[in-house]
């Protein structure tokens, strides 16, 4: 028990530093964006791709009609949301930036998925060893470090708070 | 025998109203209960160990996810230690500005928030919404809902209060399985009736998030949070889902906002005997907390408790002012109904009518109260012209313009034809030609025709189960002929790969800008200072179409 | 043929309850009002008739609560609701949920505990919810929020509409009432009722069956 507890913590830091180095690496190569920036869909639009990858000017009325654009086209990437955390930030909205980055995090749970881990977190629903394997799943599957630990920072809040499953 | 007098006062509209003394032992008190807390923090190594009076180790949930979240605690020792009554005269003074008071107001406790407001009278309070309200331009929101979950009459009723100036818009369902449809009608509507307007379907939450990722609206704001641990299991969330809620809305690039209100404790019966205004401080901590960039608070649906109470009015315009103090988007209730009388309802909307917040109704009701479907709002359809006059008497922009007959029954004409052609593309029920005559020009729901709601509710799984989503809502529409509509329903879609939207106050111009806190922040530092009308749109809202001009008089 | 099963099931039923009500003979509470004795029988077992559809009262109904918020007796209320399920054939079994006093609660735990999934929940000051097990709690499939607006034959529709739920039929839902000078008029003296009904709500307290006698 011990030991696994362990290799999980080992796991967790390890995934947690891959983390903060890709993203500091990527803060590197790329200038910041700032409030000067914004609207970036209007200043910056060559910083947007969607999540299909194609670029914003790709993403036409046209295509909508005649079929060559779907719903994936028109979602969203960690990249931009990353955009506008930086904007937060340089607007003095650290706290709001700091949703925006656990959002990114989310975008490859699947809709349905994301629904059932939102549902499961609403109180009595989950018991605490559900709620960490839903926190495992959200980092080792997608990655999600910040919001894995949400999840089970909650689940230990529940135990506490006598909101868990009964 | 009776007092001629009291016997007439007794039928006076003021008296069919419910009032009731403080009863602060079950939280029946606006603000000031002898029962808050005394504000106050300690940190140790960068975790905070008190807060306002309690131990960390007796947090209940919504403490601990403040203390952990939600103050700027870099800033707290030296915020707390300086006296709330310097902090409120910062609000209300000229020299100190906007940046200056959020330095202050984001490092303090709940109940340190509620002692600052506390000293303000109520023109004070609105003396600090004009300076902190988040957006430079103020701006309104409406209802769309009618009593039949008639999609025709959404449609054109949306159509109408684009026209009229609306920023934004809300619908909701009389029956839940109605959702789709309310939502593509009013998102069709409004787009009608002026392009880049931003709509959303206020149900279940989770149903509401399934909404959102489908493309069927543009934004969220029925998601609750509460000031006690108990009503917040009642409204069945956590601070921790509801967070997780919001990111789960910016994940699929949909903006949201947080809604909360004092009396909702005491209207739940679990308000631990704390102030309605103390619970409702704690709320904003949990949407600050949260990362959410805005809220919808002014009692909301709730008005019905602090208005039955002394100073409850007050209360709520304080509620207002503390969402800017936390630098949150406010769209400021004046929603629903509490009063039979007409004076009392305009005194009510003055603290946010006259200094202007982000969105000051949330909302107005587009259409006659007897079908609006949140039980009515302060202000209806009725009252439009009432609202124009208000404005151009005062010289204030509070989100409304003057309309004319023939512009309002046009976009009424086309939103209704618009959204039988969508049925007729999508392979939904009939809408017949005599339903769009009604539609185009009813007042209300008693003037449209009853439709098969057993075969709608039906068609509206279906269109779910199917998986239609917002994209082929666009397609329908452009091979339908409505091409116009078609794009702009795919530029509500495209904000969202975008994300410039889900920023603080946003709002869509008719070409689609975003004009948010970001690039249009509020800068009000004294007379001829901030948000300013232009003199285009005075000239538009002193135009109301019963003024006379004299010079063509004699 | 259908009707003969029917009967049979529900004498089973009924000896089943009398059966629990001897067995949780000591836990037995009895609240007497006007019209109507309520009597506890015990924690309220799971359905497993899907031609019943469960009524779920909160904790003050018929107890320290008496009347809806404009004066109708409970007795009429449970009454009203019953004659709209018994109208269409369909069993009806009462409990009373203690865990919480909010109604879309009260009613979904009603509808997990009905054999067909439909479940009715009423609060003392009226306010009614029809619910199906699947759906999530604070969702609905009929919510008639402004309960001074209630009246018996409403009671009575909602009663038939959930019963023809229950039978899987989709009918229409009953027609939606809107009066916006309800709250100005009613919300504080609801917040009390909802306060007083709430504090004999008990977190831990498992649904019980109930017995319901009229006079």
């Amino acid at each position: 028990m011990d030991q696994e507890l362990l290799v999980r913590q080992i796991m967790q830091e390890v995934l947690k530093n891959m983390n903060v180095q890709s993203s500091s690496a990527a803060c590197e190569c790329a200038d910041k964006v700032t409030v000067a920036d914004y609207p970036i869909g209007e200043n910056k639009p060559e910083l947007i791709k969607s999540a299909s990858g194609k670029a914003l000017d790709e993403l036409t009325l046209e295509g909508v009609v005649n079929g060559t654009l779907s719903a994936k086209d028109f979602r969203i990437t960690k990249e931009t949301l990353e955009l506008q955390a930086q904007v937060a930030e340089s607007a003095g909205r650290g706290f709001f930036a700091v949703n925006l980055r656990r959002a990114g995090e989310l975008i490859p749970v699947p809709d349905a998925r994301l629904l059932e881990i939102y549902n499961a977190l609403r109180p009595y629903r989950s018991t605490k060893a559900e709620l960490y394997a839903i926190g495992d799943e959200l980092i080792n599957e997608y990655g999600a470090v910040v919001s894995g630990n949400f999840v089970k920072e909650a689940a230990d809040i529940y135990e506490k708070r006598n909101r868990l499953k009964k | 025998m009776r007092s001629k007098r009291f016997e007439y006062l007794d039928a006076r509209p003021v008296n069919q109203d419910g009032y009731a003394l403080d009863w602060p032992e079950v939280g029946f008190i606006a603000m000031n209960s002898p029962f808050d807390p005394t504000p106050s923090i300690k940190i140790e190594n960068g975790v905070v160990v008190e807060m306002d009076g309690k131990a960390a180790a007796d947090f209940d949930m919504l403490d601990a996810f403040i203390a952990k979240y939600a103050i700027n605690l870099d800033f707290a020792e030296e915020a707390m230690a300086t006296p709330s009554l310097e902090i409120a005269r910062m609000l209300v003074d000229i020299n100190v500005n906007r940046a200056e008071c959020l330095k202050f107001t984001t490092a303090v406790t709940p109940a340190k928030l509620v002692e600052i407001v506390g000293c303000l009278n109520v023109l004070e309070i609105m003396m600090g919404i004009t300076k902190m309200r988040a957006r430079l331009k103020p701006a309104n929101q409406c209802h769309v809902t009618n009593v039949k979950d008639n999609m025709i009459q959404i449609a054109a009723d949306a159509a109408e209060a684009a026209v009229r100036g609306f920023a934004e818009m809300e619908t909701t369902v009389g029956i839940v399985r109605y959702a789709p449809f309310n939502a593509l009608a009013i998102m069709l509507g409004a787009n009608v009736g002026r392009p880049g307007i931003l709509t959303q379907c206020a149900v279940e939450e989770a149903t509401e998030l399934d909404l959102g990722m489908r493309g069927y609206t543009a934004y969220a704001e029925t998601v609750s949070v509460y000031g006690t641990e108990d009503v917040f299991m009642d409204g069945d969330d956590t601070p921790w889902s509801k967070a997780f809620l919001a990111s789960c809305y910016a994940s699929r690039g949909v903006k949201m906002r947080f809604t909360s209100g004092t009396g909702s404790e005491v209207q739940m019966g679990m308000a631990e005997g704390k102030s309605m205004l103390y619970l409702e401080a704690r709320c904003l901590g949990v949407t600050r907390g949260a990362g959410v960039q805005g809220t919808q608070n002014g009692s909301v649906s709730c008005i019905g408790v602090p208005a039955a109470v002394p100073g409850g009015i007050r209360a709520v315009a304080a509620e207002n002012l503390i969402a800017g103090m936390l630098d949150l988007e406010n769209a400021s209730s004046n929603d629903q109904t509490f009063t039979h009388s007409d004076l009392r309802r305009v005194a009510r909307s003055i603290p946010q009518f006259i200094p202007g917040t982000d969105y000051i109704c949330s909302g107005y009701s587009a259409t006659p109260n007897y079908d609006n479907m949140f039980a009515g709002s302060n202000w209806d359809a009725d009252d439009y012209d009432d609202w124009v006059v208000i404005q151009r008497d005062l010289k204030v922009d509070a989100g409304l313009l003057p309309a004319t007959e023939e512009e309002v029954v046009a976009a009424r004409n086309k939103a209704a034809r618009a959204i039988q052609a969508i049925f007729r593309e999508l392979g939904l029920p009939e809408i017949t030609d005599e339903e769009v005559e009604a539609g185009t020009y009813a007042r209300g729901s008693q003037d449209m025709p009853d439709r098969d709601v057993v075969a709608d509710l039906k068609a509206a799984t279906e269109m779910l189960e199917r998986g239609v989503t917002g994209l082929d809502f666009v397609k329908a529409l452009y091979k339908a002929g409505f091409e116009d509509v078609a794009e702009s329903i795919f530029n509500i879609q495209k904000a969202k790969v975008v994300g410039d939207y889900l920023h603080t106050a946003s709002m869509l111009d008719s070409d689609f800008h975003v004009i948010s806190a970001v690039n249009s922040p509020n800068c009000y530092e004294g007379p001829m200072t901030g948000y300013q009308i232009s003199p285009e749109l005075w000239e538009k809202l002193s135009n109301i179409r019963t003024a006379v001009d004299p010079s063509k008089i004699g | 043929m259908a009707i003969d099963e029917r009967l049979l099931k529900s004498v089973i039923a009924e000896v089943l309850k009398e059966m629990n009500a001897a067995s949780a003979a000591k836990a037995e509470e009895v609240f007497v009002s006007e019209g109507m004795t309520i009597t506890e029988i015990g924690d309220a077992p799971k359905g497993t008739n899907p031609n019943e559809v469960v009524l779920g009262l909160a904790p003050a109904f018929g107890a320290s609560q008496t009347t809806n918020i404009v004066g109708i007796p409970h007795a009429d209320i449970v009454k009203e609701v019953m004659a709209g399920l018994e109208e269409e054939g369909v069993a009806c079994r009462i409990v009373k949920v203690y865990r919480t006093s909010d109604v879309s609660f009260i009613a979904h735990d009603a509808a997990e505990l009905s054999g067909s999934g439909i479940g009715i929940g009423i609060q003392s000051k009226g306010t009614t919810v029809i619910h199906q097990k699947d759906l999530p709690p604070l969702s609905n499939l009929e919510l008639f929020p402004q309960c001074p607006l209630i009246d018996l034959e409403t009671y009575r529709a909602i009663g038939k509409n959930a019963a023809r739920y229950a039978k899987g039929e989709s009918p229409n839902p009953v027609p939606v009432r809107n009066d916006q000078m309800a709250r100005p008029k009613f919300q504080a003296l609801s917040a009390v009722l909802h306060i007083k009904e709430t504090e004999h709500a008990d977190r831990d307290k498992a649904p019980k069956a109930l017995k319901v006698e009229f006079k």
